[in-house]
């Protein structure tokens, strides 16, 4: 409901004056000042409602939000846009009413102009914006009103995980670690850390915590040093479905923003199969990388390498062998022998091209997302033998349920 | 400040239609008075009818108490049409796209 302003109260008081004293000395004259004056307020209020009704109908806002899904407690920057006409003589001013589930205040946006925030979403699930407030005044009246047909986009938040504490195995991919099953050269401890929402409740260190009174977890050397180029294999089209495919995003855009927030920087490798699609160098944008990753959807690698392999599959296909013996061990290990002879001459452009872009980098670790469990995982096994003739460390991170352990990868994570 | 400057010479405006005495320059008046207070004056022809049925209808009548009564009344009506108006945009506004 429109509510008076200071100069409407005042003219209201007039009148009430007015009316005392037509009444008390019978004056018609003041009768008339009385009456005209709560007619001028009663038109002043008509105007004020029908400009009021004019500029919310012609409310037209543009919402944008950097990930629409994303971790419980993670950041999203939002940038809002809103347009309306303007009744002449008064005054707008508009403000956005984050999710019921979100932290954050949003500022009070000006008509036509950009205004951006940034809101923590703390519960899982999906929600969705509230909507916009539009307050409007002028020199009589004010109003406030809740627009909420202005709620998109929706937002889906994935609870932070508990798998290891339920024991579960579960399949697909899930968004924290729960399983570092192999360590070929194992991290060591570099330090410890206060436990934050979103920690892996398998990095907690139990007995520090007893001893401090308070949870605190392990930073793992191969974990936190380092400039860490992000490998991203992106889904195939038709593997899994969609869920499975935003839960990927999740996890490698929480992943992204790790990585910003701990270094200032990242940079960015994604491909499909053995082809490059994106390659960000080194980048302190976080909406760049973020913006990258949202315009490469899921699609059906264009290039197989399994008949192209490159020297470091060959390789890995040579050192396999058929048991103690008999006719099939004996015909794998001339195999074997072969594909070594021929390893070295074996030439793949998607290797060059993916050493190329690791010469281009400062990184010295390589953490490779993938969210294959089944197909051809040549590109992998090209990409992280480039990266250790580089010196270079590989965390392999891919869903529960991966079968074979790639050559080179120093540690491997169930995502 | 220029709102109470503006108020102060309505309220100087007031006692002068309460002066006139005559219920005719009473409404000169109070038209020029208004009319000064106003910053935006488009649609103020809506409100000089209004004025001129007020003041015909206190001197026809003669009456102060029960022309105070009347536009009271219709006042009220007004103010139920507003209210209505606002619940319907309130209906509008709480609507999900």
């Amino acid at each position: 409901m429109i509510r008076p302003t200071r100069t409407t109260g005042g003219i209201a008081a007039l009148a009430l004056a007015l009316t005392a004293t037509a009444l008390l000395l019978d004056n018609p004259a003041a009768a008339l000042a009385a009456g005209s004056l709560c007619l001028f307020l009663f038109w002043r209020a008509w105007h004020f409602d029908r400009d009021f009704r004019t500029a919310a109908a012609s409310l037209a806002v543009e919402r944008e939000v950097d990930r629409v899904i994303l971790r419980q407690g993670a950041e999203a920057h939002v940038r809002l846009t809103v347009d309306l006409a303007i009744p002449h003589g008064m005054e707008v001013r508009l403000r956005d009413v984050p999710p019921a589930v979100a932290a954050g205040e949003a500022p009070f946006c000006e008509p036509g102009r950009t205004a951006a925030y940034t809101i923590r979403l703390l519960a899982h699930g999906r929600t969705a914006f509230g909507g916009i407030v539009l307050s409007a005044r002028d020199a009589y009246f004010s109003s406030d009103l809740l627009v909420r047909r202005f709620s998109a986009p929706s937002l889906r938040i994935f609870p932070v995980g508990t798998a290891e504490a339920s024991g579960e195995k579960r399949a697909g991919i899930s968004n924290t670690e729960v399983d570092r099953r192999s360590a070929l050269e194992g991290p060591s401890v570099r330090g410890f850390r206060r436990y934050q929402v979103g920690d892996g409740l398998g990095r907690i260190d139990w007995k520090v915590s007893a001893r401090r009174g308070a949870l605190y977890v392990r930073e793992m050397t191969g974990l936190e040093s380092g400039i860490p180029l992000l490998v991203v294999d992106l889904p195939m089209r038709q593997e899994n479905g969609p869920e499975f495919s935003e839960r990927y995003t999740m996890v490698v855009c929480d992943a992204v923003e790790r990585a910003m927030e701990s270094r200032e920087g990242c940079s960015l490798l994604i491909i499909t199969g053995g082809e490059i699609l994106r390659f960000l160098p080194w980048t302190e944008n976080l909406r760049e990388v973020l913006s990258a990753l949202g315009e490469v959807a899921p699609a059906e690698p264009r290039v197989s390498l399994y008949r192209a392999p490159g020297p470091a599959v060959l390789a890995a296909r040579a050192r396999l062998r058929g048991g103690d013996g008999g006719r099939e061990g004996t015909y794998l290990a001339r195999l074997g022998g072969v594909l070594a002879a021929f390893a070295a001459e074996s030439r793949s452009p998607f290797g060059a091209a993916v050493g190329k872009a690791l010469d281009r980098v400062e990184a010295t670790e390589v953490h490779l997302y993938t969210p294959l469990v089944r197909g051809d995982r040549s590109h992998l096994a090209q990409v992280t033998h480039q990266a250790k003739i580089r010196g270079m460390q590989v965390v392999l991170r891919a869903p529960a349920g991966w079968p074979v352990v790639i050559p080179g990868v120093d540690i491997m994570e169930v995502i | 400040m220029e709102a109470d400057r503006r108020f102060l010479l309505l309220c100087g405006g007031e006692v002068l239609v309460v002066a006139a005495g005559n219920i005719l320059a009473a409404l000169v008046l109070q038209v020029i008075v208004l009319a000064a207070f106003l910053e935006d004056r488009r649609g103020y022809w809506v409100l000089v009818p209004a004025a001129v049925l007020y003041a015909a209808a206190i001197a026809a009548s003669g009456h102060v108490l029960l022309t105070l009564l009347g536009l009271a009344a219709a006042l009220g009506c007004g103010y139920l049409v507003l209210t209505l108006y606002d619940y319907r945009l309130t209906l509008w506004a709480g609507e999900r796209a």
